[in-house]
């Protein structure tokens, strides 16, 4: 059965969504990009050192990725806004991650704030990926606002606590239509299959592969991770039992 | 003359034009994204364009983010 992921249209072969900060190079950023075969990939926009020399990342992102650029450094809506149309410019296509963040300390996003850019990229033809706190009234109104997907935080950005929402991320899912993707937080692969296995349609990672001691080799395993948590989320995942049950028939024995 | 470049103010001797000013500092001209005085600069713009005083130019270009 064909289970690729449809985003506004476009089939995405891979739920492991990759981003590419952090990285020790840009060449360590493309291998993690091969080993673990994503086709969605974020970068930031940034002003060039013009004293500098000058290395272009895009360059190192294989052909069949999709670039989504992210807002990050917006603090509001207008500069979310701003960002994406920039990146528009730029080359980089139509899909934009929405990062609004006016709190350095927790990393939080604005959900009013997405909202607001939301509703003003999806009218330019943007497909507009919102990162967000988990709430289920904001997700209706992302919805409503013309959002591709929504893309609930699982623990703050960089911790790598795993999902630590996992209980209104499941809500989402649940009352969604929307893909619903689990961004942030996401510390290891078992975290990464914990989120596939509630249903969340992909995951995106950056600091847990970026920051790994072989991030080649983790990013394979984060994939890897995906997939295996999304086929047990197709197959059906059982529920636990509060008594003991024999795996094996208690009649029969030899004696 | 004085233009603010990524926030810096920059001394020109002569006036330059965007196109000019990209090629002088080495940079590739199609990894780059202009904003000139607010408003995105498409590269076809770059020639016409000449630095003035108090201009505001943000180069920027794409970096790895998550």
């Amino acid at each position: 059965m064909d289970d690729a992921l449809i985003i506004s249209g476009h089939k995405i072969d891979n739920r492991f969504f990759l981003g590419t900060g952090k990285f020790a190079s840009y060449k360590l950023m493309q291998e993690a990009i091969i080993s673990s075969g994503a086709r969605v990939v974020t970068v930031a926009l940034r002003r060039v050192d013009t004293q500098s020399a000058h290395d272009n990342i895009l360059k190192y992102i294989p052909k069949e990725c999709i670039i989504m650029a992210n807002t990050s450094g917006a603090r509001n809506a207008d500069e979310a806004i701003r960002i994406a149309r920039i990146a528009r410019a730029a080359g980089c296509g139509d899909w934009i991650k929405i990062e609004v963040i006016p709190d350095n300390k927790y990393l939080l996003p604005d959900n009013a704030q997405t909202i607001l850019a939301t509703e003003v990229l999806a009218k330019e033809g943007f497909i507009v990926m919102p990162y967000v706190n988990p709430d289920l009234a904001d997700a209706r109104r992302l919805s409503d606002a013309g959002a591709a997907s929504i893309m609930p935080l699982g623990a703050p950005i960089g911790t790598n606590k795993g999902v630590c929402m996992r209980e209104l991320i499941k809500i989402l899912i649940q009352e969604i239509s929307l893909p619903i993707i689990v961004d942030a937080g996401i510390g290891r692969p078992s975290h990464a299959a914990e989120a596939m296995e509630l249903g969340a349609s992909a995951v995106l990672v950056n600091t847990a592969v970026a920051t790994a001691e072989d991030p080649v080799l983790i990013a394979q395993a984060f994939s890897l991770a995906v997939k295996a948590g999304r086929i047990a989320y197709r197959a059906g995942v059982v529920l636990p039992k509060a008594q003991a049950e024999p795996s094996s028939p208690l009649t029969g024995f030899l004696r | 003359m004085k233009a603010r470049i990524n926030g810096e103010d920059l001394d020109f001797a002569s006036s330059v034009s965007i196109a000019e000013f990209i090629i002088q500092r080495k940079l590739p001209p199609e990894t780059v994204v202009v904003e000139y005085n607010g408003a995105i600069l498409t590269r076809d713009k770059w020639e016409a364009a000449r630095l003035k005083e108090n201009d505001v130019l943000e180069v920027l270009s794409f970096v790895g983010g998550g």
